[in-house]
C-alpha cells in the first residue's frame, strides 16, 4: 500500500507535468530570451538561497526531505531517459518546451541539494562524488542558465568585406568586424567524399585558417566555424561561417572535465564496498 | 604487411575457432582452467593483429563505419569475457561473450559496409579515437553486465549482482567518458556541446537507465528485479543509441551520419 505522503507527492508530481504539457499546448516555446543576462544571474542567486533555505530544512520539510530521497534519484534518471526518448523521436528536437525545462531544473536542484549533503560527512569530503555532481551541476548549469546568453549567427563571406549576419531565425545582426574570403581549398576523393575543406578568412584585418573541427577562437566567448562552400550566380566562391558566441562556455568545459576526472575515478576505485557485496538478497 | 576485409574471414575462422576452444574449455573445468585463458587470450591476439594491421592498410583508424565499429566491438566482448572469467571465474561468461561477438563478426562478414581509405574532414579529430574506441570498450563492460543479468533475472539469482555492478562501474565509466569527450568534440566541430541530435538524445536516454541501475542497490529480492530489467533496458537503448536512430525519421536531419 502506498502511503498517504507518497500519493500525494506522484499527483504534485502528475500535476506539474500536466501543467507543462498545458503551457506548451498553450504559449509554445518556452521564452527563454527573457532570461537574457543579467536576469539569468538573479534568477540564479534567488533559486540557490530558495535551496538553501530547502536544504536547511532538511530534517523538517517534506519537500526536502523528498529532493534528498532514493526516489528523487530515480525520478531524475527517469526524467532524463523520458526526456531523451521525447527529443529523440523529435525531428527537429528542441529543449526549450516547458516539460523539459521543468525536468532540468528539477534535476539540477535535486543535484545541489545532494551535492550540499554530499560535501562532506563523517569521513571527510568525497572526492569522486563531488566531482561528478558539482561537475554534472556545472556542465548542465551552464548549458540550462546560459542558453539565453548563447548566440549563433550565420555569414556568407566572398571576398567583399562583409558584417552583416544572419539568426537562426533569419534575422539580420550587424557584427563589429568584418569577414573577407581571401583563399579557400577544398578537395574531393574519387567518390565525391569531401577530404579537405579550408577557408583562409581576413578577420578584422588578420588572415585566419578555419576547418572544420579547427574552428577559430576571436574571443574568450566566440568562436568562428567553417560549415560550408557555395557559389554564386555570377560563379564567384563564398563561404559560409557560423559565429558562436557562448559566453557560459569556460563553465560547461569545467564541468565536463571534472566529470570526466570522476568518470576514471569511478573505474580506478570500483563501487563502494559492503553495498552489493552480499550472495543473497533479503525477500 | 598490407591485409584488407578480403583477409577478414580467415582471421575470422581463427578467432572464433579459439575463442570457442577457450570458452568450451572454461565451460568443462570447474576450477579456473589457463588453457581456456591461453585459447581466449590468443583468439583476441588475433583479433587484434587485425585490427592493427586494417589501421596500417586503411592509413586511418578503422572506427568510421558501422562495420569497423563492430569489429572493435567483438574484440572489446572477447577481452571483457576473458577479463570477467579472470577475475569472478563465471564458467559460462565465456561462451556467452565468444556466441555475441561471433553474431557481430558474422554480420560483418555477411553484411561488409562501405570500407574506402578516406576519413572525411569531419572526423578528423583528436577527440575521434578516444570518443569512438572508448565507447566499444564501454559497449563490451555493458554487454557483459547485461549477459549476467539475464541469467540473474532468469534464474533468480542475486549473488550474481556484485559482478554486474563491478561491470556497470566500468562500463558506465567508459560510457560517460565516450559521451563527454564526444561533447567536447561537438563544440570545437559545430560549436554546441549537446544539441539534442536523435543520437545525443538516445545516448541521454542510456545514461539516465545506467545510472538509474547503478542508484538502485539490489538489497531485496523486488529490487534486484527492478535492477536487472533496467540493466537490460539500458543496454537496449544502447543498441538504439549504436544503430537504432539510423532507422529513425529524425535519422535523416542527425549530424551524426558519416558512413553513408
Amino acid at each position: 500500500m502506498l502511503k498517504r505522503q507518497n500519493i500525494l507527492t506522484i499527483t504534485v508530481i502528475a500535476l506539474i507535468a500536466v501543467a507543462m504539457v498545458v503551457m506548451e499546448l498553450l504559449v509554445g516555446s518556452f521564452p527563454t530570451d527573457i532570461f537574457r543576462f543579467p536576469i539569468n544571474i538573479l534568477c540564479i542567486a534567488l533559486w540557490l538561497a530558495l535551496l538553501g533555505i530547502v536544504y536547511k530544512q532538511r530534517t523538517t520539510s517534506y519537500v526536502a526531505r523528498f529532493m534528498l530521497s532514493s526516489h528523487a534519484v530515480w525520478l531524475s534518471f527517469a526524467l532524463v531517459a523520458i526526456v531523451g526518448i521525447f527529443l529523440g523521436l523529435e525531428r527537429e528536437p528542441s529543449s526549450d518546451s516547458w516539460p523539459v525545462v521543468a525536468a532540468i531544473l528539477f534535476i539540477l536542484s535535486h543535484l545541489v541539494l545532494i551535492t550540499l549533503r554530499g560535501w562532506s560527512n563523517a569521513q571527510g569530503v568525497r572526492w569522486r562524488f563531488v566531482l561528478l555532481h558539482l561537475g554534472l551541476i556545472l556542465a548542465l548549469g551552464a548549458g540550462f542558465w546560459g542558453a539565453p546568453d548563447r548566440e549563433q549567427l550565420r555569414i556568407a563571406v566572398d571576398t567583399k568585406p562583409s558584417d552583416e549576419a544572419y539568426t537562426m531565425e533569419g534575422k539580420m545582426r550587424l557584427l563589429d568586424y568584418t569577414l573577407r574570403l581571401e583563399d579557400y581549398d577544398v578537395r574531393y576523393d574519387d567518390s565525391g567524399v569531401p577530404q579537405h575543406y579550408e577557408a583562409i578568412v581576413d578577420v578584422d584585418g588578420r588572415r585566419e585558417s578555419i576547418r572544420v573541427n579547427h574552428p577559430y577562437n576571436r574571443s574568450w566567448q566566440e568562436k568562428i566555424y567553417l560549415i560550408n562552400f557555395g557559389r554564386s550566380s555570377s560563379g564567384d566562391v563564398y563561404c559560409i561561417l557560423e559565429i558562436v558566441r557562448e559566453p557560459w562556455q569556460w563553465l560547461s568545459t569545467a564541468g565536463i572535465v571534472m566529470l570526466i576526472a570522476g568518470a576514471l575515478g569511478m573505474f580506478l576505485r570500483g563501487p563502494r564496498r559492503g553495498v552489493n557485496d552480499k550472495t543473497t538478497c533479503r525477500p | 604487411m598490407m591485409l584488407g576485409w578480403n583477409i577478414f574471414p580467415i582471421i575470422a575462422a581463427v578467432v572464433l575457432l579459439l575463442a570457442v576452444a577457450g570458452a568450451v574449455v572454461a565451460l568443462i573445468r570447474r576450477e579456473r582452467s589457463t588453457l581456456a585463458v591461453w585459447c581466449m587470450g590468443a583468439s583476441v591476439a588475433a583479433m587484434l593483429t587485425f585490427v592493427v594491421m586494417l589501421w596500417l592498410t586503411l592509413e586511418r583508424p578503422p572506427l568510421r563505419t558501422m562495420g569497423e565499429t563492430r569489429l572493435w566491438y567483438s574484440l572489446f566482448l572477447l577481452m571483457a569475457g576473458l577479463f570477467t572469467y579472470m577475475r569472478w571465474h563465471y564458467r559460462w561468461i565465456m561462451s556467452f561473450s565468444t556466441l555475441l561477438a561471433g553474431v557481430f563478426i558474422l554480420i560483418n562478414i555477411l553484411k561488409p559496409e562501405i570500407h574506402d581509405q578516406s576519413l572525411m574532414p569531419a572526423l578528423e579529430s583528436i577527440w575521434f579515437i578516444p570518443h569512438v574506441s572508448v565507447y566499444m570498450f564501454s559497449y563490451a563492460l555493458l554487454g557483459c553486465a547485461t549477459l549476467l543479468s539475464i541469467v540473474a533475472l532468469v534464474r533468480r539469482r542475486c549473488d550474481l549482482n556484485s559482478a554486474i555492478e563491478r561491470l556497470l562501474y566500468g562500463g558506465i565509466s567508459f560510457l560517460s567518458i565516450g559521451m563527454l569527450t564526444g561533447a567536447l568534440w561537438a563544440k570545437e566541430a559545430w560549436g554546441a556541446y549537446w544539441s539534442w541530435d536523435a543520437k545525443e538524445a538516445w545516448a541521454a536516454v542510456t545514461w539516465g537507465l545506467y545510472l538509474l541501475a547503478l542508484h538502485l542497490a539490489p538489497t531485496t529480492k523486488g529490487r534486484s528485479v527492478a535492477y536487472h530489467i533496467i540493466v537490460i533496458l539500458g543496454f537496449l537503448a544502447l543498441q538504439m543509441c549504436w544503430y537504432g536512430v539510423n532507422y529513425l525519421p529524425s535519422a535523416a536531419e542527425s549530424i551524426h551520419t558519416y558512413n553513408s
